[in-house]
């Protein structure tokens, strides 16, 4: 079953389609990474999704509710949710924030304590979040995320501004959640290695369009091998292949080859050290994540 | 009820007491510096000159207060960015009226202090005839009825805009209207917001020319007045909670 769905999705802002016909489907229990360079429309996606922004067109389903103003707010006592930066009262101390998302969606005060000791914030509960660190505030944003064990979590860029250390603590509270609560998570990231690291399930969106939706997996099967030969003279090695029908490209000094079985690579080797050709590199090559990326987006992800 | 008691918790530490007691402060060294100098002669119209005087006091001091409690309240939500966490709990319809109670619960209850501290300033100074419990009450009303129709203006500009000095501004341009249009003729005062303070009042000044004597009456606010009182009120919230309402975060 999928937590969400939605069909032909569009937001116009003016005569700028920022999100164009998108058709998401977030598996139960996955941990779903919401792909894409920046400006590439993820906000505004999860925004539409949680109701924060009226799309121009298409519908939404949550946890198999299809959204609209009457049944937005009953759908999403179900859903928590981290938008771009942390919401916070910076006058309030940790726990008074808590306790204020804790009132409006009505669930048990004994949760407070709890979600503050899943983010490890339980020390400094009474703390003024004005003195919080930036990694605190993103885990307080989270733990008012987490209030009442929602079923679907939607974090926005939850890593954003954190150092490593930050980055690594978020990620694995992240990862932790599906199986300890049985919550399903989108979560969205213009770093490529972050998804990598945490999501089951990928979406890929470019300029407000979906250029890839299935598994991690799926992702990795793209990543195809290949041979990058490297000889004293590429132009007339290029020449010769051609006279044997091996197509190839070249990239940056090397000539980019398929992989060819071990006995017609040893032919070709042979056959270019006869044409007086010195064979300075031949290695097999993976194409990384990162190309896959950059071929489906057009523009370089972070690592 | 539960959105409303949540504004006062979220208040907590933003001095809005301090700020009230400012206020308070404020009007009590203006009056008690204009009463120190009057003659016998002038002090006989107690109670008259005291409302008089506070209505006066009102337009100076009170637009710009509105407009801090209304930007003290609003700010707290720009800046720690909550909009995008409230609304997926609660409609922004809920969280303006929320806002708008919390307002007008908290001008109630400064300007309900306001005028015991003046009463209590009345009876301390001896003014003369009967104490005049029901106009103090009707001044409150007054007072707080177009105290809510500036803080409705001064709250849809602090939920509009996150840099509050678009909203103070207004205020401190509504403190300098209030008094300066005393001076303008009653049709023009209508038309400026602020003005109200002046034209409610329910002591009127009557100075002879000839004689040189100053009289002062009790009168009744005009119906029409009132109903323009509301009128602005009616627009203020309406617009202001429409804006804040279509406004996406």
């Amino acid at each position: 079953m999928n937590i969400i769905e939605t069909h032909d999705l569009c937001k116009q802002y003016g005569t700028a389609l920022r999100v164009s016909h998108l058709d998401l489907q977030v598996p139960e229990g996955s941990v779903y990474g919401f792909l894409g360079p920046n400006g590439a429309g993820k906000s505004t996606t999860l925004k539409m999704i949680l109701g924060l922004v009226r799309p121009t067109a298409g519908s939404i389903q949550v946890l198999g509710h299809t959204m609209d103003r009457a049944n937005r707010l009953s759908v999403l006592r179900q859903v928590g949710s981290l938008i771009e930066s942390p919401s916070y009262y910076g006058h309030l101390t940790g726990e008074e924030n808590l306790r204020i998302v804790q009132a409006l969606r009505g669930v048990p005060e004994r949760t407070i304590r709890e979600v503050l000791q899943i983010v490890r914030l339980d020390g400094q509960r009474g703390k003024k979040v004005a003195h919080y660190s930036l990694g605190m505030k993103q885990r307080l944003g989270l733990a008012a995320a987490l209030l009442g064990y929602p079923k679907l979590l939607i974090l926005d860029e939850p890593t954003n501004g954190l150092d490593p250390a930050g980055i690594q603590e978020m990620r694995e509270l992240i990862c932790d959640l599906p199986g300890r609560f049985g919550m399903t998570v989108v979560v969205s990231s213009h770093l490529l290695s972050e998804i990598d690291q945490m999501a089951d399930h990928v979406a890929i969106i470019r300029e407000g369009e979906l250029v890839f939706q299935d598994t991690l997996e799926a992702l990795h099967g793209r990543s195809r091998h290949h041979l990058a030969l490297r000889t004293t003279n590429n132009a007339v090695a290029r020449s010769l292949l051609a006279e044997k029908s091996i197509a190839c490209q070249e990239e940056v000094g090397y000539l980019m080859l398929p992989i060819l079985s071990d006995e017609i690579a040893a032919q070709l080797t042979r056959f270019l050290a006869e044409s007086r050709l010195g064979i300075v590199r031949l290695e097999e090559r993976q194409k990384s994540l990162e190309d896959i990326f950059l071929e489906l987006t057009g523009k370089a992800a972070s690592l | 009820m539960n959105l409303l008691r949540l504004e006062f918790y979220k208040c907590r530490r933003r001095k809005i007491v301090l700020v009230c007691a400012a206020v308070l402060a404020v009007e009590l060294i203006w009056i008690g510096a204009f009463f120190t100098r009057q003659d016998a002669e002038d002090m006989k119209w107690g109670w008259m000159l005291l409302l008089y005087n506070l209505s006066t006091v009102d337009a100076i001091v009170l637009p710009l207060s509105v407009a801090t409690l209304a930007s003290r309240n609003c700010e707290l939500e720009h800046k720690g960015g909550t909009w995008k966490l409230l609304e997926t709990m609660v409609t922004p319809v809920q969280l303006y009226d929320a806002k708008l109670a919390w307002g007008a619960l908290v001008l109630a209850v400064l300007l309900i202090v306001r005028s015991g501290l003046f009463l209590a300033v009345g009876i301390a100074e001896g003014f003369s005839g009967p104490l005049p419990l029901a106009r103090f009450g009707l001044f409150t009303l007054l007072s707080w009825t177009v105290s809510m129709m500036v803080y409705a203006l001064q709250q849809g500009l602090s939920l509009r805009f996150a840099n509050q000095a678009a909203a103070l501004v207004c205020g401190i341009a509504g403190s300098f209207l209030g008094i300066l249009s005393m001076l303008f003729p009653p049709a023009l005062v209508r038309c400026v917001p602020w003005g109200y303070y002046g034209l409610m009042s329910l002591v009127f000044m009557d100075w002879n020319p000839v004689t040189r004597v100053t009289r002062f009456y009790w009168r009744w606010p005009p119906v029409t007045d009132v109903v323009l009182l509301l009128l602005w009120a009616a627009v203020f919230l309406i617009v202001g909670r429409t804006l804040f309402v279509r406004k996406e975060v």
